[in-house]
């Protein structure tokens, strides 16, 4: 299962690295913003009011949005444990953080409650800011780590962003997924639709028995082991749980719970 | 893996599904007149310019052509790098508006090879 997975995250991975490449040597004038979704939310604005793509934004930015919306529906954030090239190098991070500490560093519960609203802050900021400081320029690329990793320091990168990219992923080593779990505005966008998605973890109670190996090794620190069937909105169907779970048959997937 | 295919299946054809419907949300970068009035007779050519990458390129093109006599509006789709540009035949044509974004800006004493255009297709 982890197979499959880590093979689809390395042949994004290596798109997008190979489109920097590329960049770089000047051979395309795309760079890893021409093929992202968050793109698509930020052309939202004035593409409706004013029938205009600003920046660098596209019609294919829109296109990816909506394909995007397609997958969290079908299957919860796997845009996230699938796809993105951050969210697979934070988890590969962590995983060597876990090797290396042989542990994982989750903050308290309560800690994490106040944590997690912030990407929705950082949503609301992003947006406003591009319409109204940014005057539609899309300032939040010189703090994007995505940008700032996947364009080699491209020419949007002011002074604090290789900075900020090295400590979101010297946190990731420690914290798992910590960029995603806290900060990450496109994450915040899919929340609602990850809720709904409709391939999910079920948990069978009379198979479990409760050893709690699924919590630990679930990246986004959910609790699998109380729920029955997993909505929660953080859940990308990276499926560790599945299968590092010691029971055969108390963790399944299923549509839609059933 | 049963039902796990379905993640990277459905990876797929949403991405291709992607590629097919782009052109449904294709809306100009910029589309702008730069004559108060339009010729009666119009000529109209179709450019890719490596360079025009954003909103901001499109109005520094659309500065350059500002101030070739003859041309009449400029349209820029960034995700092709094109621009539709119209003209009045009679005062101007494909090669010399070609020419003028080809030239190079001289920004700060620094003369700066902005645009190049690497395909002209002439529409009539």
């Amino acid at each position: 299962m982890r197979a499959l997975r880590t093979f689809v995250q390395l042949l994004f991975l290596g798109g997008v690295t190979a489109l920097a490449i590329r960049g770089v040597a000047g051979l395309t004038a795309n760079t890893c913003e021409t093929y992202c979704p968050f793109g698509g939310v930020a052309a939202l604005y004035p593409l409706l009011r004013f029938r205009v793509y600003t920046c660098a934004l596209t019609e294919f930015n829109v296109a990816l949005l909506v394909s995007l919306v397609g997958l969290t529906l079908l299957s919860k954030k796997s845009f996230c444990g699938w796809i993105c090239p951050l969210g697979a190098i934070q988890e590969w991070l962590g995983r060597l953080g876990r090797k290396v500490f042989g542990r994982s560093f989750r903050p308290p519960a309560r800690v994490d409650r106040w944590l997690a609203p912030l990407r929705y802050v950082v949503l609301a900021a992003v947006l406003a800011l591009t319409w109204t400081v940014w005057q539609g320029d899309l300032g939040f690329r010189a703090y994007d780590p995505f940008y700032i990793l996947f364009t080699f320091g491209g020419h949007e990168t002011r002074p604090w962003s290789v900075p900020i990219l090295v400590g979101i992923l010297a946190a990731a080593v420690a914290v798992p997924m910590v960029w995603c779990r806290y900060l990450c505005p496109l994450g915040a966008v899919m929340d609602p639709l990850s809720r709904a998605g409709f391939l999910r973890v079920r948990r069978n109670e009379s198979a479990c028995t409760d050893c709690g190996i699924c919590d630990d090794l679930c990246p986004h620190a959910i609790p699998v082991s109380r729920e029955s069937e997993v909505t929660a909105r953080n859940c990308t169907n990276c499926f560790e749980c599945v299968a590092g779970c010691p029971e055969k048959g108390a963790l399944e997937i299923s549509w839609f719970g059933k | 893996m049963g039902k796990v295919i379905v993640i990277p299946v459905a990876i797929a054809l949403l991405t291709l599904f992607a590629y097919a419907t782009t052109d449904a949300y294709r809306v100009a970068t910029l589309d702008v007149a730069l004559t108060e009035e339009r010729p009666q007779e119009v000529s109209t050519v179709e450019y890719t310019i490596e360079g025009l990458k954003c909103r901001g390129m499109s109005m520094a093109a659309a500065r350059i052509l500002s101030g070739v006599p003859g041309v009449v509006s400029i349209t820029t789709y960034v995700r092709t790098h094109t621009a539709i540009v119209e003209y009045d035949p009679g005062m101007t044509d494909a090669a010399a508006i070609a020419e003028a974004l080809n030239r190079p800006v001289v920004v700060e004493g620094e003369s700066h090879q902005v645009f190049r255009v690497v395909e002209t297709r002439e529409r009539g």
